[in-house]
C-alpha cells in the first residue's frame, strides 16, 4: 500500500505537480492517462524518490525504494554492457541471487549482446526482465507497451495479470487507452499536474471518450488540411 | 550559413559549456589543458623511450572515439557526404594537431606520419562497424566500471601489458613500474563519469554499504589486472619487492579516493573542488589520508538523498 498525500513538484517556477493525493493498493494495477507533459514521469520519479517532492508519500515498505522497481520510459543502458551484465547488476543492486537467466529470459533476448546494440523495444524488454527478476513487491511501468512488438505486447499484458494475481502493487503508464483498460483496476487522468478524473473498470469506456473529446477537440480541423 | 562551420562553432559553443560546468572559465580550461598536455608529454619523454608510441596510441584513442558508430551515423544522416568527409577529416586534424607538434619538436617524424595515417583512416573508418563480437572479460559477478571501462580501453591494456614485457625483455624495471602503474590509471579512468542515478537509486543499499561495495570491487578488479605485471616485476627484480608492494598500495588508495571522489560530486560529474583536491594528493600522496574522509563524508551526505 502506497498513500501520496497532496505531493507537489515544481522545477524552478514551473510547477508541473500540484497537489497529488493517490492511494495505491496491494493487489491493484493502477493506471495514469495523460498528454505528454502532464506529469506523469514526474509522479513516478517522486514515488522511486528520484526527485526530491512536497507533500507525503507513505507506504508499508520501508524504505520504498528497496521494494520497488522501476521501468523508465526510455531505460539507459552504458555502451559496453551485455544483456546478461545489466541482469546481474540489477539483480546485485538487491542482494538477489541470479540463477537460470536462460531459462527467465522469457523474451528471448539476445543476452550476450551489448544492450545498448538492442532496438528500442528489446531495451524496454530487458529493463522489465531486470526489475522482475529482482522480486519486487511495487512496480511502476513508465510506458512499458511503447516500441514492443505485438507478440511481447501480450506477453507484457500476462505479467501484469499475473502480478496483480501475487497481489503486487502496480501503477502503469500508457498513452494506449486500450492497453491500460486491457490491465487497470482503476485509471485516473492527469493533466496540467492534477488529476482531473478518476474511472473503475466500469467507468473506462465513459472516460476513453470524454479524453478523446477534450484531447481532440478540434486540433484536426485547425489545421485546415483540406 | 555553412553547415560546417556551423558544426564546429557548435562544437566550440558545447565544449566551453563542458569547461563551464567543470568550474572554469573556458579560456582558463583551454590554457590548462594546454600547458596538462605539453607537460604529460615531456614527462613521458623523460620518463621512457617509448613516449612517441604512447603519445600515437593516445592520440589513437581520442580518434577512435571520435569514430565511434552511433556518433558517425548521426553525422552522415546530418550532413551530405562530402561535408561529412570534411567534418571527420577536420576533427581527427585537430586532435593530431598537439601530438604532431610535439613529435616533430622531439624529432620522431616516423611516428608523426603513422598519427597522420591515424588522422586519415579513422576518419573514413568507423569503429565497431559490422561487429557483434562482445569481447569477455573476467568482470562479469559484479559487471559495471570494470567489464564497460575494460571493454573501452582494453587497447591500453593491452599496451600497458607490451610495456611490462618489454621491460622483462630489457631487464628495465622502471619500465615494468611504469607498466604497473598505468594500469592503474587506466582503471581510474573508469570512474570518471558519473552514471544515471537510476544505477545507484536501484542499490537497496545504505550510502556506506554502497561506497564500500564499490571500493571492494574496484580494488578486488584492479588485483586482477595488475598482479601479473606486479609478481612478474616481483620475479624480475626480487630486491626490489618493497617498490612494487607501494606502487600496489598507492594505486589501491588512489583508486578508493576517485571513488569516493566520484560519488562526493554525485548526480554530476567531479567538479572543480574535487578535480583540485585530487590533483594535489597526485602531487603530494599523504593528503590521500584526508581527501579520502572529505570524500567519503561528501559522498554519505549526497547519496542519502537517494539511499536513505
Amino acid at each position: 500500500m502506497i498513500s501520496i498525500e497532496n505531493l507537489t513538484k515544481s522545477y524552478g517556477a514551473h510547477q508541473v505537480l500540484k497537489g497529488i493525493n493517490l492511494k495505491l493498493a496491494s493487489g491493484q494495477v493502477h493506471g495514469i492517462v495523460g498528454e505528454n507533459g502532464a506529469g506523469k514521469t514526474t509522479l513516478f520519479k517522486c514515488i522511486a524518490g528520484l526527485e526530491d517532492y512536497g507533500g507525503n508519500i507513505e507506504s508499508s515498505f520501508s524504505p520504498l525504494k528497496n521494494h520497488l522497481g522501476l521501468l523508465p520510459t526510455d531505460p539507459y543502458f552504458f555502451s559496453k554492457i551485455t544483456g546478461r551484465e545489466y541482469l546481474q547488476l540489477l539483480c546485485n543492486a538487491r542482494q538477489q541471487p541470479l540463477a537460470g537467466t536462460d531459462e527467465k529470459n522469457i523474451f528471448d533476448l539476445p543476452l550476450n549482446q551489448y544492450a545498448a546494440t538492442y532496438s528500442t523495444g528489446m531495451k524496454k524488454k530487458l529493463a522489465l526482465t531486470a526489475i522482475l527478476l529482482q522480486q519486487n513487491e511495487i512496480f511502476i511501468l513508465d510506458e512499458p507497451f511503447n516500441g514492443v512488438d505485438i507478440q511481447s505486447n501480450m506477453v507484457i499484458t500476462g505479467i501484469i495479470h499475473k502480478l496483480r494475481s501475487l497481489g503486487k502493487t502496480l501503477l502503469i503508464s500508457s498513452h494506449i487507452f486500450s492497453t491500460l483498460s486491457d490491465t487497470c483496476d482503476v485509471i485516473y487522468m492527469l493533466k496540467d499536474g492534477q488529476f482531473i478524473r478518476q474511472a473503475g473498470r466500469d467507468g473506462f469506456a465513459e472516460m476513453e471518450v470524454e479524453m478523446r473529446r477534450f484531447t481532440v477537440g478540434d486540433r484536426i480541423e485547425r489545421l485546415r488540411l483540406g | 550559413m555553412n553547415p560546417i562551420r556551423h558544426y564546429f562553432q557548435l562544437q566550440f559553443t558545447m565544449l566551453n559549456r563542458h569547461i563551464s560546468e567543470f568550474g572554469l572559465p573556458p579560456w582558463l580550461g583551454y590554457l590548462l589543458s594546454g600547458v596538462l598536455f605539453v607537460g604529460l608529454s615531456f614527462y613521458l619523454y623523460y620518463q621512457t623511450g617509448y613516449a612517441p608510441y604512447l603519445l600515437l596510441f593516445w592520440a589513437f584513442g581520442f580518434m577512435a572515439n571520435m569514430g565511434d558508430r552511433n556518433r558517425n551515423d548521426f553525422l552522415k544522416s546530418c550532413y551530405k557526404a562530402p561535408e561529412y568527409r570534411a567534418i571527420r577529416l577536420l576533427e581527427n586534424g585537430i586532435i593530431a594537431l598537439p601530438f604532431l607538434m610535439v613529435l616533430s619538436i622531439k624529432g620522431d617524424y616516423w611516428v608523426a606520419l603513422a598519427v597522420i595515417a591515424a588522422t586519415l583512416i579513422l576518419a573514413f573508418r568507423q569503429i565497431g562497424r559490422g561487429s557483434n563480437y562482445t569481447l569477455p572479460t573476467p568482470f562479469h559477478r559484479w559487471p559495471f566500471e570494470f567489464a564497460v571501462g575494460f571493454r573501452k580501453t582494453f587497447i591500453f591494456h593491452i599496451l600497458a601489458y607490451f610495456l611490462a614485457f618489454m621491460a622483462v625483455k630489457s631487464g628495465n624495471f622502471n619500465l615494468g613500474i611504469f607498466s604497473l602503474v598505468l594500469v592503474f590509471v587506466i582503471c581510474l579512468t573508469y570512474y570518471q563519469d558519473m552514471e544515471v542515478a537510476y544505477y545507484v537509486w536501484a542499490h537497496a543499499q545504505q550510502p556506506k554499504v554502497f561506497l564500500w561495495n564499490k571500493i571492494r570491487t574496484g580494488l578486488f578488479y584492479s588485483t586482477i589486472l595488475s598482479l601479473p605485471i606486479a609478481a612478474t616485476l616481483c620475479l624480475l627484480k626480487p630486491g626490489y619487492w618493497h617498490i612494487i608492494l607501494v606502487c600496489q598500495i598507492l594505486g589501491y588508495a588512489y583508486l578508493a579516493t576517485v571513488v569516493l571522489a566520484k560519488y562526493s560530486a554525485f548526480p554530476k560529474n567531479i567538479g572543480l573542488p574535487q578535480g583540485v583536491l585530487l590533483a594535489m594528493c597526485f602531487l603530494l600522496p599523504p593528503l590521500l589520508l584526508l581527501a579520502a574522509g572529505w570524500f567519503y563524508r561528501q559522498s554519505a551526505k549526497k547519496l542519502q538523498t537517494i539511499l536513505p
